[in-house]
């Protein structure tokens, strides 16, 4: 280092020379550089160098340069970008079938001829369809898969749902009930169609069976709308979580009478026994009784067959014997409750149907 | 500044105006907005708007894919891929750098990838351009030099050939990162800030790249000064 240069050495200043050339440097640095420029020859001899380097790499053209002179390949590149945009903003098109074109123009200039290969055409396709509709007549009795669109709504979308109202209609002609419900799921929906829609079914199911999130006279609605598909187990799970569960005992006892014709059904039965001992509504435990005897009108047919020759005799207030006890362990259960309840029940006119009922199953059983 | 919809209404859909007149309006009025407005007609889907930015760039994109990979086939794709690019995710844009900045980042980071993919395959090195291609260019710094004097300095003009030679060779033998950013300081002219934000890193490792580079340059010119 020249010993004349004093604030800054040659090693602070060496790494600076390359961004002096090529003005990269702060103001101060530069001003650093170039003090200690005027009195180190070693640094200026290196900076010498740096500029032989920056010109001789500024003086050589460049590869973009030699490369495409005359902006031809920019023309290129440019068009076939713009083909490329083309091509994504364009729909996807389905390609078409050139293939007959020369057939067209045939019977273009044919017409007569044309129509006379059609007619033939048209007769040897339905003779051969004919035969081959018998020949594959065995496909009909390949066991059919039910297929069912997926659902437009989903558990999720059910959860959050509100429901404004539930509007009837007769659908035209098959005698089946068209439903329109306005509700609101993520979005306002209008749903409208018959029970055979999937979507209209869960969404009635759901609301029975979620009943504590929706008014009264919606579930009532629904439970009416659904009664005719009682069958549908998921609708019968329904109708049974809101004859156990709901708080309004108008919308039990609708569900209780919608599972009318479900009483032959273990969990059915089960849900009427419980009624018939806990539910608060009198109304709700006579329709429990009424129901509770017509599902053992079919049962008992059954058990005096069972039980023959000696028939079993269900006596008012009593148990029967034990050899004419009925083997169904169901019945016997009714039997014990609705004795019970003869006794019991806070409501008279429920102690008093009871009665009627057992009397109702002695009489019957008599018979 | 603000586009007017009247000026673009009337290249949009497929950005091709629907009569010379029209077409002229159109031309006149992209090319006297700013970027901005451009990429915000762009991101509302004007094609015209689009193409403009892509015109007002792709010159520089291309020089720089041809000065980095050295083969027009190359330099082609690298064009396509980075504007492809930026034409699908124009909508992620989100202004907090210059469209030039974002641009730039998007290409270094497609010739990135590709010079890695060649260093990967040896055999798939980029020619050293044809000697022809070199003396069609003319703006050889001894060439002029030797105009200059009233006598021919064969010696000199022999000396200048081994320089460039050697520099292509040095510049080969760089890092990819290294050889994009004294590409950019050298050949585009751009200042270390702008290589940084286009690399997205900082002036400091910028600053770093430049330096090792130059000194791999120097060191192979080392002899023959």
């Amino acid at each position: 280092m020249n010993p004349s240069a004093e604030t800054t050495s040659c090693a602070e200043i060496a790494p600076l020379l390359v961004f002096y050339v090529c003005d990269e440097l702060t103001e101060q640095e530069r001003a650093q550089v170039e003090k200690h420029l005027a009195v180190c020859d070693e640094c200026r001899a290196q900076l010498s160098e740096e500029r032989e380097l920056h010109g001789a790499l500024s003086d050589q053209a460049s590869a973009g340069d030699l490369l495409d002179p005359s902006g031809l390949l920019l023309s290129q590149c440019r068009s076939e970008l713009a083909e490329r945009l083309d091509d994504l903003a364009r729909p996807p098109v389905k390609e078409r079938v050139v293939g007959f074109s020369w057939m067209r123009r045939w019977m273009v200039l044919h017409p007569a001829w044309s129509a006379a290969t059609l007619v033939l055409l048209g007769l040897a396709a339905g003779v051969q369809s004919t035969q081959w509709l018998s020949a594959s007549s065995d496909i009909a009795t390949i066991e059919p898969v039910n297929v069912r669109p997926s659902p437009r709504f989903t558990e999720d979308q059910l959860s959050k749902m509100e429901v404004a109202g539930i509007n009837f209609a007769p659908a035209g002609g098959s005698g089946s009930q068209n439903v329109r419900v306005q509700m609101s799921a993520e979005q306002p929906v209008e749903l409208s169609g018959s029970l055979d829609d999937n979507d209209v079914r869960s969404v009635l199911t759901y609301v029975v069976k979620n009943g504590e999130r929706f008014d009264s006279g919606v579930r009532l609605d629904c439970l009416d709308a659904l009664k005719a598909r009682a069958a549908d187990l998921q609708v019968r799970a329904a109708f049974l979580a809101a004859a156990r569960k709901d708080q309004n005992p108008a919308v039990r006892l609708k569900a209780l009478e919608a599972l009318r014709d479900s009483t032959s059904d273990h969990d059915v039965r089960e849900t009427l026994l419980d009624a018939l001992k806990h539910d608060s509504n009198p109304g709700v435990r006579v329709e429990a009784v009424n129901l509770l005897v017509r599902s053992l009108d079919n049962q008992s047919v059954e058990i005096f067959t069972v039980s023959e020759p000696a028939p079993p005799m269900v006596q008012v207030g009593h148990l029967p014997p034990a050899g004419q006890i009925p083997a169904d362990e169901s019945l016997r259960n009714v039997i014990r409750t609705l004795e019970d309840l003869q006794g019991s029940d806070p409501s008279r006119y429920v102690r008093l149907r009871s009665a009627a009922a057992l009397r109702e199953i002695n009489a019957r059983n008599e018979q | 500044m603000p586009l007017p919809r009247c000026a673009l209404a009337l290249a949009n859909e497929t950005g091709h105006a629907s009569n010379p007149g029209s077409a002229l309006a159109t031309v006149i009025s992209l090319a006297n907005f700013d970027d901005s407005a451009l990429v915000r007609e762009a991101q509302a889907g004007n094609r015209a708007a689009f193409e403009e930015l892509v015109h007002r760039y792709d010159r520089d994109v291309l020089r720089l894919a041809l000065n980095l990979m050295k083969r027009t086939e190359d330099a082609r794709d690298v064009y396509q891929e980075a504007f492809l690019k930026v034409y699908r995710n124009l909508h992620r844009f989100r202004f907090e750098c210059s469209f030039y900045t974002w641009l730039y980042r998007i290409v270094t980071n497609v010739c990135l990838d590709h010079l890695r993919r060649r260093q990967a395959r040896p055999e798939d090195q980029a020619p050293e351009l044809h000697a022809t291609q070199q003396e069609e260019a003319g703006t050889d710094f001894f060439e002029r030099q030797r105009e200059q004097r009233p006598t021919l300095d064969p010696e000199r003009h022999l000396l200048g050939q081994e320089i460039k030679r050697r520099l292509a060779s040095a510049l080969e033998r760089l890092s990819p990162r290294e050889r994009i950013v004294f590409e950019m300081k050298h050949y585009q002219g751009l200042k270390l800030r702008a290589i940084g934000d286009a690399l997205g890193t900082s002036e400091e490792t910028v600053k770093n790249s430049l330096f090792r580079a130059t000194r791999k340059l120097r060191n192979e010119l080392g002899e023959l000064r």
